[in-house]
């Protein structure tokens, strides 16, 4: 849940990249640094990693301030994706306001895919989250990657699915930008129904999303 | 949910303060002095955090910043170079305990969270364990349960067996009875036309003319009729006696008294068994008794009874048409030893180890459900003896039931 400090005049909201083990999380906030150009941007901070493997997480802040002055500051973490390290990932997706599932295109992950997924789905039922009104947006990642499924495969797979789907090949950093931009778009209207973004801050969806230095793209 | 309160959140805001601690503090605040002189550390709302003995409020400030806002603000008059400087140096430290701190409150939540499952899988294997106990607490009673099952069945079907015995036990007895009571009507009838005979004498005698009287005397041949009137009533008699002593026989068999222990003459219950089976064995075979003087046996009659009972009918039907039964008694070596020897087909040697099986026969179905010497075996057991069986094929059989004397 976002974290309004009245005091401190400061809104921090928290967006999980969640996703298989190697899928390209990691990648993608390293994109994202590299692309956003918003008000304050923080470095990358990894904590440990074991070869290119996430031990902890990795968080990236970025922020500008709205109108009114209220900072909005994003916290975007990585979870890891190893199937030991649930009990970290579970911690990290706590209070998440949106969610990033980055899904790996290749054929022989599609069931790493799956049981994230399930997973994802269960450990935010067990830090209280409404999986099905949570803003969360599917990358398919590895595009640039031989041997992957279609675009027609995954869209069929996913039609019933509510939630947007992405291509990206986060190496090349394309569709990070565009993943981040679908996503900020229902994380706004979930803020700008708790907290009057537009009435009280001068703050509409656009400038929200521009404000992140996503327009460029 | 099973997470932390969001106040003890591993990435929550951290406060200045926070961040340095007590002893990170105490140290920095020395290094301060030696590159600053007089400084000042506030944090974002302007609260001193650390400072030296007097600094000037007036002096140069630079922001403290983490991650993309400021979280403080450094103040000397020393050198503005030297003061960037050493708020980069603070940064750095704040980064780096920022780093600290959240992995270790994440490491905490980690633990804390296997901790949780560990307890969980715990209690859910003390629940499987107990369900595991009650199951099999639950087994054995439903193989007592079976067991009692199949205790009961058994005797059913040794109440079977011993209907079936019965059954050919009535049907020599019916034809026993059947014999004396068809003589005994029979006897009967004439004796009701005797009676008309001699009340066709009363107007003779009623004239009281005494050669009217003898005539028809003569007439009605009174003098055979009355002879033969009183041997009629004699024949029934005994008639009726032989059927009141095949009842009495009976009772021996009626299971109403088997439990009982009596002491009895064993030579006696032989002789009962071979009057009630009598009639069924003597159609098939000569029986030949060869009684030795017993003492009393101390027993449970009615089961004794059973056991000469099925070794009767086996030799019975195990003999021919000119068969020979035996059954001797003796004394030998402080056990009662019964022998039924016949000389009828004999048993495979490939049958022998198996005839005292439950349901082992080799006879037809409907005859025999191979009960009888399995039965007859757990009583002989129960009275503390055992059974012999020598048996030769086209020679005979021989079966020694041993009843010891003396306790069980």
């Amino acid at each position: 849940m976002a974290d309004y400090d009245e005091d401190a005049n400061r809104l921090t909201i928290k967006l999980v990249y969640y996703g298989p083990a190697m899928s390209g999380k990691t990648t993608n906030l390293m994109q994202l640094h590299d692309q956003l150009r918003p008000d304050m941007k923080g470095e990358l901070m990894t904590l440990e990693t074991q070869g290119d493997r996430t031990l902890f997480f990795d968080l990236l802040p970025l922020g500008f301030r709205a109108p009114s002055g209220l900072l909005v500051k994003f916290k975007l973490f990585t979870v890891p994706g190893q199937v030991a390290h649930d009990g970290t990932r579970k911690a990290v997706l706590s209070r998440a306001d949106g969610v990033v599932f980055v899904a790996d295109s290749q054929r022989n992950q599609v069931l790493n895919n799956a049981e994230s997924f399930e997973n994802l789905a269960e450990n935010a039922a067990r830090v209280g989250l409404d999986f099905d009104a949570m803003p969360l947006v599917v990358q398919f990642n590895k595009r640039d990657l031989p041997d992957i499924l279609s675009e027609e495969e995954i869209s069929e797979r996913w039609q019933d699915a509510q939630w947007p789907l992405v291509f990206a090949s986060a190496l090349s950093g394309e569709g990070v930008g565009e993943t981040f931009r679908q996503l900020l778009e229902p994380v706004y209207q979930h803020m700008n129904r708790k907290y009057q973004m537009d009435k009280n801050h001068g703050l509409d969806a656009a400038g929200f999303i521009r404000g992140m230095g996503v327009q460029d793209f | 949910m099973d997470t932390l309160p969001p106040g003890d959140a591993f990435d929550r805001e951290l406060s200045l303060r926070e961040l340095l601690g007590v002893f990170a503090s105490d140290r920095l605040g020395r290094h301060l002095v030696a590159l600053l002189g007089d400084y000042r550390l506030c944090d974002e709302k302007n609260e001193v955090v650390l400072e030296s003995g007097n600094a000037a409020v007036d002096a140069p400030t630079i922001g403290i910043m983490l991650d993309i806002e400021p979280i403080g603000r450094l103040q000397s008059p020393a050198n503005i170079k030297t003061l960037k400087a050493a708020a980069g140096l603070v940064e750095i430290l704040l980064q780096s305990q920022m780093r600290y701190r959240m992995a270790s409150r994440l490491h905490e939540e980690q633990v804390s969270h296997d901790y949780q499952r560990l307890q969980q899988e715990h209690a859910a294997l003390l629940k499987s364990e107990l369900k595991y106990r009650t199951l099999a607490a639950e087994l054995e009673a439903r193989v007592q349960a079976q067991v009692e099952t199949l205790k009961t069945a058994e005797r059913q079907l040794y109440q079977a067996e011993k209907l079936a015995s019965v059954g050919q036990l009535a049907a020599g007895v019916a034809h026993e009875i059947n014999n004396p009571i068809g003589f005994i009507r029979s006897n009967l009838i004439s004796a009701i036309a005797y009676v008309k005979d001699i009340s066709g004498l009363r107007p003779a005698i009623a004239s009281g003319d005494e050669k009217k009287i003898l005539t028809a005397w003569k007439t009605a041949d009174m003098d055979f009729l009355l002879e033969d009137f009183q041997s009629l009533l004699q024949e029934s008699i005994i008639g009726a006696d032989r059927v009141a002593r095949i009842v009495s026989d009976l009772k021996g068999f009626s299971s109403i008294e088997h439990g009982k222990e009596e002491r009895i003459d064993l030579n006696e219950s032989i002789r009962t068994v071979c009057n009630v089976a009598g009639s069924r064995i003597q159609q098939k075979a000569q029986l030949v008794l060869d009684l030795g003087e017993l003492p009393a046996l101390q027993c449970q009659p009615g089961h004794i009874n059973d056991v000469l009972l099925a070794m009767l009918f086996n030799a019975t039907q195990a003999v021919g048409e000119q068969g020979e039964i035996r059954i001797s008694t003796a004394v030998e070596d402080g056990d009662i030893c019964v022998r039924i020897s016949d000389n009828g087909c004999g048993i495979a040697p490939e049958n022998l180890s198996k005839i005292f099986d439950p349901f082992f026969t080799t006879r037809e179905v409907g005859t025999g459900i191979g009960l009888g010497l399995t039965v007859s075996r757990d009583i002989v057991r129960a009275h503390g003896g055992h059974i012999e069986v020598e048996s030769r094929v086209g020679a005979g059989t021989t079966f020694t039931v041993h009843l010891p004397l003396k306790g069980r």
